[in-house]
């Protein structure tokens, strides 16, 4: 019996290896969306906002606090309610450790999302202030897109899309694919603590 | 040994009890809910268009792995859409949910967050999913914990749903009606159509509306033909070639006399001969009877021509080209909004000539100004009587003083305009509605232009047709001042058939579902046509053009349009 357990083990042991460690290797290095560090230059344009209030779209996207920025829109089907439920989940989150997050929208079906739809799609979604949702003209809208590198000629081409801004030195960590919230609240830290 | 044998005996006894529970679990789940079927298919639309459970609790769902979503917000037709036969947006596809689909095998084609090859690269045939039929245990599963048969995981944009017994049971009971049988006057040889015209439509406009539907049956017709000539050649067609051929047939649903008697006679005629959908129609009047009755027929009305839809958030099943008088109205209340140089203190006055147009350009303006948060406007509805009449209009302004006049009237008070101008305030301007002056708007005189600003729902940049050719893409088309008045009935029309046919009905294969026939079209990417600046869709928008310009008319007796606005005003 102790013979027979003595051989068996390092074999068990060896099989529990193959099993986990090649999967443990793998979970840490493939990730579900893709990671990149970015510069981008923010166009000096006026967007409007779900109040219906016209707001400059540099002095919102720079300042102390970190910005997350994403581009959906009002009837998308799939992508925007799960980005959108990403935006909700992180105001809870940091909601419940004090921190403050400036969440900002961008619609790319500027021509359906008046300011009436815009609020209507955050009080769907539960927003808190500190996440604003904004439209313009289809020029301007355009402009943003271009200067995130994230441009699409129209609505229904669009892919899932997040960005970071560092406060620390107005880097962007720009986030491709779709994350869990454990991954997403990873990134929003790593915003924070970026030297 | 013997302890080795125990825990033999333990492990044994809880696999025993873990697939009795299971069984007990698939048992009572599909032997529950006694309730009607009428009863479970509403409950089970409910849950599945609103996220709501039978107990008018949201479904509770998780995506992402872990967060937790509310399903009012994100209901299983958001991604698989109203007729559940799926959706591809973001890049991600969505399958068919409905139980034709499900309790058959299926392959889906590549779609965001499938794993790649090891270079990095999607390779097609790599990475289309093929799973086996459902049964209704293994849905129950794939919707519990995210997995089909085969023991694929979803992609984590689909929620999981932790549903009781009672609730999965009526969600999938309701899954498998869902879309189960074709929509009256559509089979797998022939689609019927219908137009609607009424009474009041002339002999010209009648005719200009018919004469392309016409064309389109006779073209569906020959092609049939021409279809099945090949075959008795020898032709074998592939298998997915036959949804492209189908016969055609075109009703004309005439209406006469009052609308209140519209609903009946729309009802003898569906009963008499059912279609499939309406291909455009028109009328000068109201069109509410025609839309209440699509709606509660959920028969689909493709892009009519009227000035009166009705502006709704919630209809369904008319699409319209926009919102007619009521945007020029509601373009008014947005220009003014944006108009920095607009003293605060300004005096707005409406002036509505007591006419369906005037009505329903100043209820545009209002719901819209309302909105905006801004306060009422003093308005005034006159008798076209009154309305001639120059001291009324005087004393108006004299006592109100108004710096901003609205002037939802006819062409008739046009030669008026230099002496209502001057007892304004500033800044002076009047705003008219070149769809309520038609083709007198050209005639305001040279003097007032610079004071007069016109609301115009169409294109102004040149039409250079579509970028793949056609007869009309080397011909680019400026509006220009002769457009006033023109209805646009036969570029529209073939604008309705284009829309009708390339982004509906050629794609909607053998899901003969009308439901499927709107999901498909609102997945269409943004067109530029003939009339308007760009059509645009999505899930629930029915006014596909959504812009209507502020312009000024240049001197001259052609004059050139100038725009104040951009196409949409935010």
């Amino acid at each position: 019996m102790r013979l027979q357990f003595i051989i068996i083990v390092p074999f068990l042991l060896l099989i529990l290896m193959a099993i986990f460690l090649p999967a443990t290797s793998a979970h840490a290095v493939s990730k579900s969306y893709k990671r990149t560090v970015e510069k981008y230059n923010i166009p000096d344009i006026a967007l409007v906002n779900q109040d219906g209030k016209k707001v400059r779209l540099q002095s919102l996207l720079t300042g102390d606090s970190p910005v997350v920025v994403d581009f959906i829109y009002g009837t998308c089907t799939t992508i925007c309610p799960v980005l959108s439920a990403g935006f909700v989940n992180l105001q809870g989150k940091l909601a419940v450790t004090s921190q403050k997050a400036r969440l900002v929208s961008i619609t790319i079906d500027p021509e359906n999302d008046t300011p009436k739809v815009l609020k209507e799609y955050l009080k769907r979604y539960h927003a808190k202030p500190g996440w604003d949702f904004l439209t313009g003209s289809r020029t301007d809208i355009d402009i943003v897109m271009r200067a995130f590198n994230a441009y699409i000629p129209d609505k229904m081409s669009h892919y899932p899309l997040n960005m970071i801004r560092s406060p620390k030195d107005g880097s962007w960590i720009r986030l491709f694919g779709i994350m869990s919230s454990r991954e997403f609240m990873e990134e929003y830290q790593s915003a924070i603590v970026k030297q | 040994m013997k302890h080795h044998y125990s825990t033999v005996r333990i492990t044994f006894l809880i696999s025993v009890l873990i697939v009795l529970l299971f069984f007990l679990t698939v048992t009572s789940l599909f032997a529950a809910a006694p309730l009607p079927q009428a009863e479970i298919m509403r409950l089970g639309e409910r849950m599945y268009r609103e996220g709501i459970l039978p107990s008018g609790t949201p479904m509770p769902a998780f995506i992402r792995g872990d967060i937790e979503v509310d399903s009012r917000s994100f209901s299983c037709s958001s991604c698989h859409l109203r007729a559940g036969l799926g959706s591809f947006e973001g890049g991600v596809v969505t399958p068919p949910t409905t139980g034709n689909k499900l309790y058959k095998p299926y392959r889906r084609p590549p779609s965001l967050g499938d794993k790649s090859d090891q270079a990095g690269r999607f390779i097609y045939a790599k990475t289309v999913l093929e799973r086996p039929a459902y049964t209704r245990e293994s849905l129950a599963t794939a919707m519990r914990f995210g997995t089909d048969p085969s023991g694929q995981t979803f992609n984590d944009v689909m929620p999981r749903y932790p549903l009781s017994d009672h609730d999965m049971y009526i969600l999938i009971s309701y899954l498998e009606e869902l879309s189960s049988k074709p929509s009256p006057g559509a089979n797998s040889g022939e689609f019927k159509f219908a137009t609607i015209i009424s009474d009041d439509v002339n002999q010209e406009d009648r005719q200009t509306l018919l004469m392309p539907l016409e064309k389109f049956i006779a073209q569906k017709n020959q092609q049939m033909g021409m279809y099945n000539d090949f075959i008795k050649f020898g032709y074998t067609p592939t298998a997915d070639m036959q949804f492209a051929f189908r016969k055609a047939s075109l009703d004309i649903w005439e209406l006469r006399g009052p609308p209140e008697t519209w609903k009946e006679q729309l009802t003898t005629y569906q009963n008499n001969n059912p279609v499939f959908a309406v291909l455009g129609g028109i009328s000068n009047l109201d069109w509410r009877p025609i839309h209440d009755f699509c709606e509660a027929e959920r028969l689909p009305c493709l892009f009519p021509i009227t000035d009166f839809p009705v502006v709704s958030e919630t209809g369904w099943y008319t699409y319209y080209f926009n919102k007619g008088y009521a945007q020029e109205g509601e373009a008014v209340a947005s220009y003014l909004n944006r108009l920095e140089t607009l003293p605060i203190r300004t005096t707005i006055l409406q002036i509505i000539q007591d006419s369906p147009v005037g009505k329903t350009l100043a209820s545009g303006f209002q719901n819209s100004w309302n909105e905006l948060g801004r306060p009422a406007v003093i308005t005034k509805t006159l008798t076209t009587n009154e309305l001639r009449n120059k001291a009324t209009l005087g004393k108006l302004l004299k006592k109100y003083k108004p710096g901003v006049l609205l002037l939802w009237t006819d062409a008739e008070l046009l030669t008026n305009l230099p002496k209502l101008i001057s007892q304004l305030s500033d800044p002076k301007m009047v705003f008219v509605s070149s769809g309520y002056l038609g083709n007198k708007t050209s005639t305001i005189v040279e003097a007032s232009r610079n004071k007069v600003y016109i609301t115009f729902p169409f294109r102004l940049t040149p039409y250079v047709g579509p970028k793949t050719g056609g007869f009309d893409a080397k011909v680019p088309i400026l509006t220009g001042s002769k457009d006033f008045g023109d209805r646009r009935i036969a570029s529209r029309s073939t604008t309705m058939l284009q829309q009708a046919t390339l982004q509906g009905l050629n794609l909607i294969y053998d899901n003969l579902q009308r439901d499927h026939l709107f999901d498909v079209m609102s997945m269409q990417m943004d067109v530029v046509v003939r009339d308007y600046e760009r059509l645009s869709f999505g899930s629930g928008q029915r006014y596909v053009s959504k812009g209507c310009y502020i312009i000024q008319l240049g001197p001259g007796v052609e004059p050139t349009l100038l725009p104040k606005s951009g196409w949409v005003i935010h």
